[in-house]
């Protein structure tokens, strides 16, 4: 197909390039119907490259701002691919300039929102600003993201228009998934403050100021987190507390369930185990209603902790076994290697080897289905422990005592023990 | 340039025939018809006529008259260590033909800029052979000075040839081609074709980007003539956002200008002319003002644009040294700024005024 085609252009290019200098020998070629014959523009389309054809093409349309702007961008994907380093995924993918499909949704919206500027309609130039920065999803384009969602958000005029709002929301995200929590923050609290002064509705009809604040819980714990690492926790249980309401709020049940989730382990790190074990028992409720295994076992963990802290062993175990049986029967395999690790180590704590041995090798063999190495290798060794020392327990005072006999009563029991099963 | 007299144009003679081998015609310099008359300083170029002869002197004649003596004495010595001195020279004549015949096309003075360019391409072809792609600039020089004069069927003819030699060499460079889609651009503009026109100055926009950047004053021409396109198409809004564009641009170029020729002012070193070439300032000059002009015939007038533009005038005809002309556009920028409150301009488009008024009313101590 491409062969035929390209063989017709070179035809038609060559009677075209002809044809200024022998016109009566063109004519008398020109027996190729109408429909055949190939314009200027198509001609372009297949002679040049992707990146000339469209900045032509803007250009001949008189949209010369969305050709500086589409001339920068490709400029600047060319620098980061050479600053990137060898084998970075950036270069897995060839340059956006040779991307035709990108470059034409670009030229298409640019354009579109060139014009709006110019009649002056400041809210279509955001709508396809926003549209051109939801359309780079794919995680090498972030940057272009970016870029659309910053143009569109940042106007002096319209900014403060619906569109801009919904980019100011993507922006946060972006920025907490990148992990910059402060941006992130700053332009949720900015955009929630724009929705709701504007008070418009999402496309299902909610309004839109909700999603600002499901995003802003999400920032807010997350944020509550970091400072629990750094062991600030007047600021951490501030904000933790700040994220539930905002997620209570927002109304999104696993959003305000892993808030309380959030929340609660603050509770616990900072030794408020009552108020902490609260929060848990509503997560439980939470996501068992959304059906969210992972979060219960999450929970049944953290409920767990808590009840151990506080001394209560019976109960601990209890809901240990309980959230362990809902692993298997969801087949988690690596959920069920980590619980199975922790009753192996309270059981050993509790002098029950028989028992810890027991779950040791069970999360052994989950972590070994799951392919979790680290849990693997910790499960074996924890295992490899317990088994000697409640091996060696009954012979303990012999190796303590230094005596000929003992010694000897070592080696007999050595030469006489065999290979037991002793778990 | 002052205007040449007819006595210090250059001297001719008539031809003597027994001076030069038999057989060999004598065909003249402009248009190759038989040659009666040479030039008396060099002997070696020929006329048809004394206004022929006249032309060539004002065009180009004047500036390479002893060069062509080696060049054209030596021609059928076959000595390869002369040959390639001879080639030398004829490259440095090139350059020299290139740049008079630019020069005084952007001067607007097609005719004088016919001789060199003549000269330009003869010698090329000369040097390189004929349908070669050295060519190409040569061609497109050519084509430019004779667009000005309107001679439409040999720019058509001229710009198929190098449009045809840029096709077959692909792997060009981007100013070649820039240069090509510019002169196409233009042709097409004369004739009327303004969709062709577009395409070929969209073209010219991109690979002047390509090559010298986005803000270079190569890309702003290209805006300032793809404007004028979309004028006689009568689409106002796409000239006035490509207008405010290339008067932006302008106005960040000239700020600094003026700021480097206030120091070199404080130092007392009178420079004011070597800033800007005359050729390229005369250019500016033209395109500033057209761009006014449109602003001020549009029924809703962009008082902003308007001070923008004028301001730009000003500052390039202090630059130039014409403080008479620097003082009215300064007038008129500053009537348009005021016309907003607490507009950006006014401040350094008075600070403009006040030094040219400083300047008028000293008894000019600087300038010789």
């Amino acid at each position: 197909m491409i062969r035929i085609v390209s063989a017709k252009i070179l035809t038609r290019l060559y009677y075209l390039c002809t044809s200024r200098m022998k016109q009566v020998e063109t004519f008398r070629n020109r027996k190729v119907s109408d429909s055949s014959i190939l314009s200027r523009k198509e001609i372009a389309m297949f002679r040049n490259t992707p990146k000339q054809y469209m900045c032509v093409e803007m250009l001949q349309d008189g949209y010369h701002r969305s050709f500086s702007e589409l001339f920068i961008l490709l400029r600047s994907d060319l620098e980061q691919r050479a600053n990137a380093p060898p084998k970075s995924p950036r270069l897995q993918e060839p340059p956006l300039e040779e991307q035709r499909e990108k470059l034409e949704t670009i030229r298409l919206h640019l354009s579109r929102a060139e014009k709006a500027e110019r009649d002056g309609s400041w809210t279509a130039v955001c709508e396809e600003r926003l549209h051109l920065g939801r359309y780079f999803t794919d995680p090498m384009d972030i940057w272009l993201s970016f870029h659309f969602y910053h143009s569109c958000a940042d106007r002096v005029f319209g900014g403060r228009s619906k569109a801009a709002t919904e980019a100011r929301f993507h922006l946060a995200e972006l920025y907490r998934q990148q992990g910059d929590l402060v941006e992130a923050r700053d332009q949720a609290e900015r955009a929630l403050k724009q929705a709701e002064d504007g008070g418009w509705l999402d496309p299902e009809g909610r309004p839109l100021r909700l999603w600002g604040c499901r995003e802003l819980g999400e920032i807010y714990s997350l944020l509550g987190e970091a400072y629990l690492a750094a062991k600030q926790y007047d600021t951490a249980t501030m904000l933790l507390q700040l994220g539930s309401k905002m997620a209570i709020e927002g109304g999104d049940q696993s959003v305000k369930a892993e808030s309380f989730f959030r929340e609660g382990m603050g509770l616990q790190s900072s030794g408020d185990h009552q108020a902490a074990k609260e929060l848990f028992n509503t997560c439980v409720e939470l996501f068992g209603s959304l059906q969210d295994v992972k979060g219960l076992v999450k929970s049944y963990k953290a409920i767990a902790k808590s009840l151990q802290s506080e001394g209560n062993i019976e109960e601990c175990i209890e809901t240990l076994e309980k959230s362990a049986d809902l692993c298997q029967s969801s087949d988690l395999q690596e959920r069920l290697a980590d619980i199975s690790l922790t009753l192996g180590c309270i059981y050993s704590d509790v002098n029950r080897p028989l028992k810890s041995c027991e779950y040791f090798l069970q999360s052994y063999k989950a972590a070994c289905t799951a392919r979790e190495v680290l849990l693997q290798h910790k499960a074996q060794v924890k295992l490899g422990y317990t088994c000697a020392h409640s091996l060696i327990k009954t012979h303990i005072s012999e190796m303590k005592t230094p005596s000929l006999s003992s010694v000897n009563q070592l080696v007999d029991w050595k030469e006489t023990r065999g290979h037991q099963n002793f778990c | 340039m002052e205007p040449d007299e007819p006595g210090t144009s250059g001297v001719a003679t008539k031809i003597m025939p027994l001076a030069f081998p038999k057989g060999k015609e004598k065909y003249c310099e402009l248009c190759q018809r038989e040659a009666y008359i040479q030039c008396s300083e060099c002997q070696v170029t020929f006329y048809c006529n004394a206004d022929h002869q006249q032309a060539d002197w004002v065009g180009i004649h004047e500036r390479i008259c002893q060069m062509l003596v080696p060049i054209r004495a030596m021609k059928d010595i076959y000595d390869p260590s002369v040959r390639k001195k001879n080639q030398l020279r004829k490259r440095h004549l090139i350059k020299i033909c290139t740049l008079v015949a630019q020069s005084k096309l952007s001067e607007g003075k097609g005719e004088e800029a016919l001789p060199a360019a003549h000269c330009c391409l003869q010698t090329s072809i000369d040097l390189y052979g004929p349908n070669t792609i050295q060519l190409v600039p040569a061609y497109i020089l050519l084509a430019e000075a004779n667009m000005g004069l309107g001679n439409l069927a040999v720019v058509a003819e001229l710009l198929s040839q190098a449009e045809w030699a840029v096709l077959k060499n692909p792997e060009l460079g981007a100013s070649i081609q820039q240069q090509l889609h510019r002169s196409l651009g233009q042709f097409y503009t004369t004739t009327g074709n303004l969709e062709t026109a577009l395409f070929h100055f969209a073209n010219d926009i991109y690979f002047a980007c390509e090559e010298y950047g986005l803000d270079s004053s190569a890309t702003t021409k290209g805006y300032f003539l793809i404007a004028d396109v979309f004028a006689r198409q009568g689409k106002t809004l796409i000239v006035h956002s490509l207008y405010s564009e290339v008067a932006e641009r302008w106005h960040k170029h000239l700020s600094s200008l003026l700021e480097t020729h206030q120091k070199h002012a404080d130092s007392s070193v009178d420079s004011s002319v070597s800033f800007y070439e005359k050729s390229q300032r005369v250019e500016m000059e033209e395109m500033l003002r057209v761009m006014l002009e449109f602003e001020q015939k549009q029924s809703r007038r962009d008082v902003n644009h308007i001070a923008l533009i004028a301001h730009n005038l000003a500052m390039l005809w202090f630059v130039s040294g014409d403080l008479h002309k620097a003082q009215d556009f300064a007038s008129t920028a500053l009537q348009a700024s005021m016309q907003i409150p607490k507009h950006k301009l006014t401040e350094p488009i008075q600070e403009l005024l006040q030094q040219v008024e400083s300047l008028q009313t000293e008894p000019q101590p600087g300038f010789a």
